[in-house]
């Protein structure tokens, strides 16, 4: 007589009691361990007692039948919630079909205990093949556990017929774990720093470690990869262990497989101390931050693992980008480190320990856009925390910081400090938003993160992904003092992780803090403060301003005060929208954003001589430019400053003023002042004298006639008609650069020329043929418009045209010859294309209408 | 019910939003939106290349109201987004016949 199966009257209250059981005791700090592995066995043995009693019921044997648990089940990590995934395994087809029917009895029965079964079928001969379009499935049969059934069909599958079948699918299988994963991240932005993140699926969460043991185990551990240490196996244990004690509360409070750790539940958690252990209750961003702190812990290991070795061959892109890469990278430079597969590695741990060479690490990973591989972060991690290797040279320099910060590249340098701690010792400011979770409808990321990602954001610049970035190309190509943009933006939020009400107040304390620490200079200091101060100006002058009213634009400029510093802002802007979130900077609002800084630029350049500087008001720029002067009075600075467009002030510092103050000095000696100085990218000429007609012309055309392509220039005049005039220039021949004896001669050369002792066209004779030889390679339209309006005492010039050597000779002296006098000139150059505005008077009076036409048909037959 | 839908300045947006809030009506949805009616575009020249905005910037805000409140709320956006320039927008009213709030399925004005 056949036993009858316990009934599920009786069955369905067992279960639920031992649950509840289960769950109270998770509650009462049983270990987490043991919840999952009670968890786990109920399962079990609700499985195996179901699959008994169906088996009863239809009087068959199991033979050609097992039942394997898989994934998360199989390794025993079975959450309140999750499904009970389960291979039904056949011996053949026949077997398959005649225990379809106790199958569903199976899974019915399963069900209506309150067990989620997601099961699959398949006969031993099906797993012997690779389902290429099912790769997950092949993954969890990786964790593979018999429960039930006929355990010789599973010893024939698990030591016959999948060692061989795995070992042969080893590498489509790692490449689909790769694709897997990487798309994972991705959908979460590859960042572990979500404000509500998802437990189990977010960068850091419960997969990060699950995929971490499926590519060490496919990835044949010992071959490929350095075995991790007993610190770092601990470090990931504990990790495992929060996350796991994270997870089981998220279930039994939300009573589903539901993972997302939102506001109300970090509230709970935090108050429970829960994962910690001691039940003292934490304030929710406390708790938070011991969840990213694991949560880095998962994910670290997780993307080392990942980059060991990278089972899908490299784009012909990523293969191109590291030769360029590896052509930027100078591998005598260091022997501490060099680079391998677009990476840079580390090639003398012990080196490490000298902080000056660490940091040079990251500026050569920032400088040339080559990222650390995550075997040299974990060296340096490594030396970090071990005290047996007493760091040297531990204080990084203002001039080091400003050599990563100021790179094209920053991101690629700061992102592996802050993950390793650095970034938080050489700026301990940005400590304060360590993983800090400040609630909000619209930020998806913590501080620290939403502040790393506008930096990233910037950097992408080089190769925008999306048309949101195309306006800002240019900005982010030309920007000058990219330091100054970027310690602003690590700044701009630091005052969130302060106790006060205004943010920005706080973030401008830590920046007086930072100044004093890192020496910065009070222009520099004043620079950051002006774009901290006004970070949320421009987005909100877009959103509540009608920016294409004269008078919102006028306003704005006025609070920006200078060209530069609009520049510096509406990066700032642009990386702080874009980084709330991935759809926070709509096409919309980077529309409005590039409008609103086009319209200003243009105040700009069309108003410039409309601000004049009133120097007896200018005190404490009066105090810092007789600071750095050697002699002279105060009042004497007053008249040489009296006068000058305020832009002056943007684009000098009050050393260089100081600077030319002494040049005004000795005017009384030589009617003509001039200084050569090597620049960056070329040397600078600055000059100043009293005016002259065909002044600038003279000038523009001495510097093409020794060989000099100007890129930039400045033109103002003070009060007194003392013009300082300052260019910008490359050396094409490498004259000056090579000789330096040259540059004396060349400034005597062109101070004769002005002084009237010598001609101009001897000099121009001999580079005729020079001036206009090449061929351009992109060709820019020339544009010649004229504006009246914008400024009451002179005509705006503006020309766009082909650069070539000897333009701004060839432009100024026509207008020279036609009676114009430049009262401010502002030329740029913008790769191939040259960009200049000139005031021009005549007379002392604007240029009539006759004058522009002919001016205009002068300059189209110059100009072509 | 009516369905009001009005497109306003992007730069009223806010007050409009506060003078609603201000008569009671906090929900609606709100998309950021180009379009021009009598309003044209302009065009801005920067560095020698021409930017022609066509397509102005505006804000669209969408509401279903109860019949007794549209009349207030109409008035209520005509004073707040006013700014008597050309492009101050348009406001649409069309009757809806039916709402239904998802997690209970109430129906009616009562889901509004």
């Amino acid at each position: 007589m056949q036993e009858s199966p316990t009934p599920l009257s009786v069955l369905g209250p067992q279960a639920d009691a031992e649950r509840q059981k289960i769950r109270q005791q998770f509650e009462a700090d049983t270990s987490v361990r043991e919840t999952l592995q009670a968890i786990c066995e109920l399962a079990d043995n609700h499985v195996r007692q179901i699959f008994g009693d169906v088996l009863r019921v239809q009087n068959r044997e199991a033979d050609g039948l097992c039942l394997l648990a898989l994934g998360g089940y199989g390794r025993r990590m079975l959450f309140p919630y999750s499904d009970l995934d389960i291979l039904f395994l056949f011996g053949s087809e026949r077997t398959e079909q005649e225990f379809r029917p106790l199958i569903s009895e199976f899974s019915r029965t399963l069900w209506d205990l309150g067990f989620r079964v997601s099961s699959a079928g398949r006969t031993i001969e099906e797993c012997k093949r690779i389902e290429e379009d099912n790769a997950e499935f092949h993954l969890a049969l990786l964790d593979r556990r018999f429960l039930a059934g006929d355990s010789t069909l599973f010893e024939r599958l698990d030591e016959k017929v999948l060692p061989g079948s795995e070992k042969q699918a080893r590498s489509f299988l790692l490449a689909q774990l790769h694709r897997l994963t990487r798309d994972r991240l991705t959908r979460y932005g590859n960042t572990i720093f979500h404000l509500e993140p998802n437990v189990k699926d977010s960068p850091g969460g419960m997969r990060d470690y699950q995929a971490t043991i499926w590519l060490r185990q496919l990835a044949e551990e010992k071959k490929g990869i350095r075995n991790i240490t007993a610190a770092e196996e601990e470090m990931c244990a504990a990790a495992v262990d929060f996350l796991s004690a994270t997870r089981c509360f998220l279930h039994y409070t939300n009573g589903r497989n539901d993972n997302t750790l939102t506001y109300e539940l970090q509230e709970a958690a935090a108050e429970h101390a829960l994962g910690i252990g001691d039940g003292v209750a934490r304030t929710p961003s406390d708790w938070m931050r011991q969840y990213f702190r694991h949560a880095r812990t998962l994910n670290r290991q997780l993307l080392r693992y990942l980059e060991q070795k990278a089972p899908v061959p490299l784009t012909l892109r990523q293969r191109l980008l590291n030769a360029a890469r590896a052509a930027k990278y100078d591998v005598g430079e260091s022997k501490h480190f060099h680079g391998r597969d677009g990476l840079l590695e580390v090639t003398d741990l012990s080196a490490l320990s000298d902080r000056a060479i660490t940091y040079s690490l990251f500026a050569e990973s920032a400088r040339t856009g080559t990222p650390l591989s995550r075997e040299a972060e974990r060296s340096i991690g490594y030396v970090l925390i071990h005290p047996e290797l007493p760091p040297k040279n531990t204080e990084m320099p203002w001039e080091k910081l400003r050599e990563i910060l100021g790179s094209d590249y920053p991101g690629l340098a700061l992102r592996p400090m802050q993950r390793l701690g650095l970034l938080a010792e050489v700026l301990p400011e940005f400590g304060l938003i360590d993983s800090l979770v400040v609630r909000d409808f619209y930020h998806r990321y913590t501080v620290d993160e939403h502040t790393l990602r506008t930096i990233e954001h910037l950097q992408e610049l080089a190769d925008p992904p999306d048309e949101r970035g195309a306006h800002f190309v240019q900005l982010w190509k030309t920007a000058e003092r990219r330091d100054l943009l970027i310690l602003a933006l690590l700044l701009h939020d630091v005052g969130k992780g302060m106790p006060i009400e205004n943010h920005v107040t706080g973030s401008l304390a830590a920046l007086d803090s930072a100044a004093r620490r890192l020496k910065l200079s009070p222009e520099e200091r004043a620079e950051i403060q002006a774009l901290i101060e006004h970070h949320l100006d421009m987005s909100a002058t877009v959103q509540r301003r009608d920016i294409f009213d004269p008078a919102t634009v006028a306003g704005f400029a006025e609070s920006v005060t200078n060209q530069e510093r609009l520049q510096r802002l509406c990066l700032l802007t642009y990386a702080d929208i874009h980084a709330v979130n991935p759809e926070a900077l709509t096409p919309w609002k980077a529309e409005m954003l590039w409008q609103l800084f086009v319209a200003t630029s243009n105040y700009f350049s069309r108003t410039l001589d409309r601000d004049r500087l009133h120097a007896h008001d200018e005190v404490s720029l009066l105090g810092r430019i007789e600071a750095f002067a050697s002699r002279g009075t105060t009042q004497e600075i007053e008249r040489f400053l009296e006068g000058f467009p305020r832009r002056y002030l943007a684009v000098h510092s009050p050393e260089e003023i100081a600077a030319h103050f002494g040049l005004y000095r000795k005017l009384s000696e030589e009617p003509v002042q001039t200084q050569v100085a090597a620049t960056r990218h070329g040397f600078a000429l600055t000059l100043l004298t009293p005016d002259r007609p065909a002044l600038f012309s003279t000038i523009s055309g001495v510097l093409a006639g020794w060989g000099m392509n100007i890129n930039k220039a400045d033109a103002f005049a003070n009060a007194a008609g003392i013009i300082l005039d300052t260019f910008y220039f490359t050396d094409l021949h490498r004259t000056l650069e090579l000789n330096p004896s040259e540059i004396a001669r060349f400034r005597k050369s062109l101070e004769d020329v002005l002084n009237g002792k010598a001609a101009l066209e001897p000099l121009l004779k001999g580079r005729e043929r020079s001036l206009r030889g090449r061929t351009p390679k992109v060709t820019v339209a020339t544009h010649i418009g004229f504006d009246d309006s914008s400024s009451a005492h002179c005509t705006l010039l503006e020309i766009i045209t082909q650069d070539h050597p000897g333009l701004l000779y060839e432009m100024s002296s026509a207008l020279a010859r036609l009676g114009c006098n430049i009262e401010v000139a502002l030329i740029d150059t913008e790769g191939h294309k040259a960009i200049d505005v000139f005031y021009l008077t005549a007379q002392g009076k604007k240029l009539t209408a006759q004058k522009q036409e002919l001016l205009r048909e002068v300059l189209q037959g110059t100009l072509g | 019910m009516m369905k009001l839908e009005a497109i306003i300045q992007p730069s009223r947006f806010e007050s409009v939003k506060d003078a609603l809030r201000e008569i009671g009506v906090e929900g609606m949805t709100v998309t950021e939106v180009r379009g021009h009616g009598r309003q044209k575009g302009h065009t801005e020249v920067y560095r020698g290349r021409e930017y022609t905005v066509d397509l102005l910037p505006k804000i669209k805000l969408e509401m279903v109201l109860p019949d007794t409140l549209v009349n207030r709320v109409v008035d209520t956006i005509l004073k707040s987004a006013k700014t008597g320039k050309i492009g101050d927008g348009k406001i649409f009213l069309s009757r809806v016949e039916e709402a239904i709030r998802i997690r209970n399925e109430e129906r009616g004005e009562n889901a509004l």
